[in-house]
């Protein structure tokens, strides 16, 4: 894969990884490092992918793995500091967050937050990007039938959990 | 494409049990975009407007010249760096060949005794000390031939004895 090839079929993906890394690790620096690292190896590493069909999927994936990698570094170090005696900092929405997004998709991302990680990878990818259920296989290399089962409990969950806040304001 | 509430109802139906196409999809997103939604989908309402603001945020317009400065950092894996390796690894390997080679040989030199070396480096010295081992082993020539020459005496005395005996008995038959 040429420079050119790199910037017309790859770099436009950047966005997609974002948002994905983003989601996964609840930080823009960090998602923004990690879409970095995604490229750079990417591109030191084309030679050997000469066979890869779908660049986009793999990009994804290749962030899914990274993300996860510094969710359990992050863990190993919270950890660490616990043991220390210090107290880990509770990452949430900053106040500019807070004040941009309206208080029901407020309530929405916490929902979604909330849910197991599988279900949560599959939402975004399903219902904000729009990847096929065959995609989806790809870039968190699991099997169809897995991919379906997780998207109905998100769905169904996130559903309930509306309507009972809209319901009972719970 | 504008369709009535029972016909999303059917597709929302379909979305919650995870039986829509993608194109189905799309066109909830498009129907819940307009403002015209009955209160009994407010929820359902609030999800899909979630789901399109998710999707606007992007990265910063400098992004690709951050990550185009990085890959030109990057060095490409040239034909030169990869014929440099291949013969790096050839030498390494003959290295190792080598220094197996100088190993065995002298293990197999402890365990066998050492040859016979040049002794003197001074050729009229060594001259000298070769007449005296030859004069060694000519000396020891000289005495173990008058032994032997003793040992012909005895033989010859025997044989006469033996001549002498066969005559007497020859006589007293006749």
């Amino acid at each position: 894969m040429n420079l050119e090839a790199f910037q017309t079929r790859v770099i436009p993906a950047k966005n997609k990884l974002f948002r994905f890394a983003f989601r996964l690790l609840d930080s823009e620096e960090e998602a923004k490092d990690v879409v970095q690292e995604v490229f750079i190896k990417v591109w030191s590493g084309r030679e050997q992918m000469g066979e890869v069909q779908n660049w986009e999927a793999w990009c994804m994936r290749i962030t899914k793995n990274l993300s996860l990698d510094r969710i359990r570094s992050r863990q190993r170090r919270a950890t660490d500091s616990m043991e220390d005696g210090f107290d880990v900092k509770n990452e949430t929405l900053s106040p500019l967050e807070t004040t941009e997004q309206g208080e029901s998709m407020q309530r929405i991302n916490q929902l979604i937050a909330r849910l197991p990680e599988k279900q949560r990878q599959v939402i975004h990818l399903r219902d904000v990007e729009g990847y096929s259920y065959q995609e989806i296989c790809e870039i968190l290399e699991l099997d169809m039938s897995q991919v379906k089962v997780s998207l109905f409990r998100a769905r169904n969950s996130v559903k309930e959990k509306l309507v009972k806040i809209n319901a009972y304001g719970l | 494409m504008l369709m009535d509430s029972s016909e999303i109802k059917q597709l929302l139906e379909k979305y919650w049990n995870c039986e829509t196409s993608l194109a189905e999809e799309q066109q909830l997103k498009e129907y819940f975009r307009s403002n015209t939604v009955p209160e009994s989908l407010k929820e359902t309402s609030e999800l899909f407007r979630y789901f399109e603001t998710q999707k606007k945020e992007s990265l910063t317009q400098d992004f690709d010249g951050e990550v185009m400065k990085q890959i030109a950092v990057e060095r490409p894996k040239g034909k030169v760096v990869k014929m440099m390796f291949n013969v790096a690894r050839i030498a390494a390997g003959l290295v190792v060949v080598v220094a197996a080679t100088y190993f065995v040989r002298q293990e197999i030199r402890k365990s066998y005794p050492p040859e016979i070396a040049d002794t003197y480096s001074d050729p009229k010295l060594a001259f000298e000390e070769t007449k005296k081992a030859l004069m060694m082993i000519s000396k020891g020539f000289g005495k173990a031939q008058k032994e032997a020459r003793k040992i012909n005496l005895l033989n010859e005395a025997e044989q006469k004895v033996q001549g002498r005996d066969e005559n007497k008995k020859e006589s007293s038959t006749i």
